[in-house]
């Protein structure tokens, strides 16, 4: 019974948290409501048993990818905050006929074939065996490659994350006072 | 309901309500008088019980300063800036204090009353606690920014961007000098790591622990936004950083949540090279555990208050390449080594103690003429300011 | 009543809908970013929830691939968010619907 009760509470904050990220014509605004959908995310990712994870989505999305998003925005656009005058696109109405059209696609085998619903008792022992060590031993047998590949992704990405922001000749540009 | 767990986690979380914002009051008081003495000055000896109707009162050293604080505080008006967002206006200083005081949980405390198992609170003797804690703490950061946007106030929000660049710069070597412990145990478990110090086996009495240690100390001051990194609130310049806008009660939750912050971050530190609870009589005695922490906390805060009363703050630009010419380089090659010394006493069936002398005085050696040489090519870098738009 | 895999798959597709409503929709190149991180995560949902109660929960197969995920979402949204400061930098303009350099007149 509690389980269903933490179940339906994030899930509330998750949608909400997202729905308002998108929605928010302030971008600050937004960004947080992006947070609380993460922070939602968490709590699912602790109630499926995979604390790792949330642990790492904790880290990951709300310590780092918030605080990058937010320093975009400072560097792009109105640092004091104005509400943006208009938000949506031109073809935010096919947009949204798409993304209902997805959610059908979607629902519908969860929908239409009801297959015998999994009791998650017969594999809970061993779900919570999983233990961050065995994520660690499993990252460095068989999947130490992933690993090394990711590692060099993410190098890479850092590299051109920093030549594509720093733009051309920066010691060129003079800035003038007036 | 499940009385017996909610037995147990009021057992657990009430005392570290009680004690922490205790040490607290008491620490305001510790670093004012202190860094009144390294300043030649008094400080707050006046505030004490007052007992005038028996003539007189009892000063006893100006002991009842916080107190007095408090109520002023209390007491003293909230301002709201007209163009501020409201809502985030409000919750900046809650958001700055809950991470703060969350993260107390995974300090593998032993309070006497609990038995092993409960340790700590059972949902807190997660096997990431020390992952957790760094995911925690690093919410903080978005405290201080929504604080530093939301006043609305141009040097709230420079306050608030210099706290992110900060931040963010000084997590790197923090998380990365932990590392070299957890991979030394073998786990992320806060409870396991403390156990595996027990008998004065600390961290920080071998040659890369103790780099490690020092590391994580100043990372540890510029999380905290102490000085000599407290540039986020550096008064000459900015005024007050992000709180600017702050006043009364909200300012008051900032501050304890720095201080809840200051005292989480070095209950961490002894959890990981301090031997947590270990120390003289630890043994026989278990109860002395807490004791034992808790001084040792008290001991890194105490080096915090020296420092402040001693260091000027740094510049904007050497704060910087401090933390990534200078820290980071220095924690990775500090996790190279900690892996070849571990795998040398592992698998190695001749390792004795001259093979012992040679890795420690080597890897002293190379940490020490590292760090010298970064210091020596970061020293050469370093140029005088220039003023962009000032002569 | 417990909670089951349809549960979560449901949860999982309305997120992921949620998430291409605000890429579809908003003309603000930021948030079409978060829009994506939206998205990606409700994948890593399903991975999860998948895990739980699927078969041979033992591999890991779904914390594994949730890492690699968040990894490379994290990758994307340093470089994504490098590409949206260069933009602002030439255009003035983080505008998805003033880009149009390329359109013919």
């Amino acid at each position: 019974m509690n389980e269903v009760t933490a179940f339906w509470i994030l899930a509330a904050i998750a949608v909400i948290g997202a729905l308002f990220a998108i929605r928010k014509r302030n971008l600050v605004h937004g960004v947080f409501s992006l947070l609380v959908f993460f922070a939602g995310l968490a709590g699912l990712f602790l109630l499926l048993l995979a604390e790792f994870i949330a642990v790492v989505q904790i880290l990951v999305y709300a310590g780092a990818v918030g605080i990058l998003i937010l320093f975009a925005i400072m560097l792009t656009d109105r640092v004091t905050g104005k509400d943006a005058f208009r938000v949506t696109s031109r073809g935010s109405f096919w947009g949204t006929i798409i993304a209902a059209s997805v959610f059908l696609v979607l629902l519908l085998p969860t929908i239409q074939e009801i297959p015998q619903v999994d009791n998650p008792s017969n594999s809970e022992e061993i779900v919570k065996q999983s233990t961050v060590k065995a994520l660690g031993k499993k990252l460095i047998h068989p999947y130490v490659i992933t690993l090394e590949i990711l590692a060099l992704l993410l190098t890479a990405a850092l590299i051109g994350a920093v030549t594509a922001a720093q733009g051309g000749h920066p010691a060129k540009k003079k800035i003038s006072i007036e | 309901m499940n009385w017996e767990l909610i037995k147990d986690i009021l057992l657990a979380t009430v005392p570290l309500l009680v004690i922490f914002p205790t040490m607290f009051a008491l620490t305001t008081w510790v670093e004012r008088k202190a860094l009144a003495r390294i300043q030649n000055r008094i400080g707050p000896n006046k505030v004490g019980v007052p007992m005038s109707r028996y003539g007189g009162k009892l000063s006893l050293f100006g002991l009842g300063q916080p107190a007095a604080d408090g109520i002023k505080m209390l007491f003293k008006e909230n301002i709201v800036p007209t163009g501020a967002d409201r809502l985030f206006h409000l919750l900046a200083p809650i958001l700055s204090l809950i991470p703060a005081m969350l993260v107390l949980c995974f300090l593998p405390l032993n309070f006497p009353w609990l038995t092993d198992e409960q340790n700590s609170v059972k949902a807190f003797m997660l096997d990431g606690a020390v992952i957790f804690f760094f995911a925690i703490t690093g919410l903080n950061t978005l405290a201080v920014f929504m604080a530093g946007w939301a006043s609305r106030n141009k040097y709230s929000l420079l306050g608030g961007m210099r706290a992110i660049a900060q931040m963010v710069s000084y997590e790197i070597p923090l998380v990365l000098s932990a590392v070299v412990v957890v991979m030394t145990v073998g786990s992320l478990n806060a409870g396991e790591i403390a156990k595996s110090q027990d008998g004065w086996n600390w961290f920080v009495f071998s040659p890369w622990g103790l780099a490690a240690f020092i590391i994580f100390f100043i990372a540890s001051l510029a999380e905290t936004n102490r000085s000599p990194f407290d540039l986020p609130e550096a008064e000459s310049e900015i005024i007050a950083g992000y709180f600017t806008e702050y006043s009364g009660f909200k300012f008051a939750l900032f501050f304890l949540g720095e201080y809840i912050a200051m005292f989480a971050i070095s209950g961490l530190a002894v959890t990981l090279f301090l031997g947590a609870g270990d120390g003289p009589g630890a043994e026989a005695y278990p109860s002395l555990k807490v004791i034992w922490f808790l001084a040792k906390i008290c001991v890194l805060i105490g080096i915090m208050i020296w420092l402040r009363g001693t260091l000027p703050r740094l510049r904007v630009d050497q704060l910087m390449s401090f933390a990534w010419k200078f820290l980071m380089p220095l924690s990775i090659l500090n996790i190279f080594i900690t892996g070849f010394a571990w795998h040398a006493e592992n698998n190695n069936e001749e390792y004795g103690f001259t093979i012992k002398a040679i890795i420690w005085t080597a890897s002293l050696l190379i940490l020490y003429l590292t760090a010298k040489g970064l210091d020596k090519v970061n020293r050469a870098n370093i140029k005088p300011r220039t003023y962009q738009y000032g002569e | 009543m417990t909670v089951t895999l349809h549960h979560y798959l449901i949860l999982a597709s309305v997120l992921f809908c949620i998430g291409l409503l605000g890429a579809l929709s908003r003309r603000n190149a930021i948030v079409v970013l978060f829009s994506v991180e939206i998205m990606l995560n409700a994948a890593n949902l399903n991975f999860i929830a998948f895990w739980r109660f699927g078969n041979n929960p033992e591999l890991l197969h779904g914390p594994l691939f949730t890492l690699f995920t968040i990894a490379v979402a994290a990758a994307e949204v340093a470089l994504g968010l490098a590409l949206v400061i260069a933009v602002y930098r030439h255009f003035r303009s983080v505008d998805l619907e003033s880009l149009n350099t390329l359109k013919e007149e």
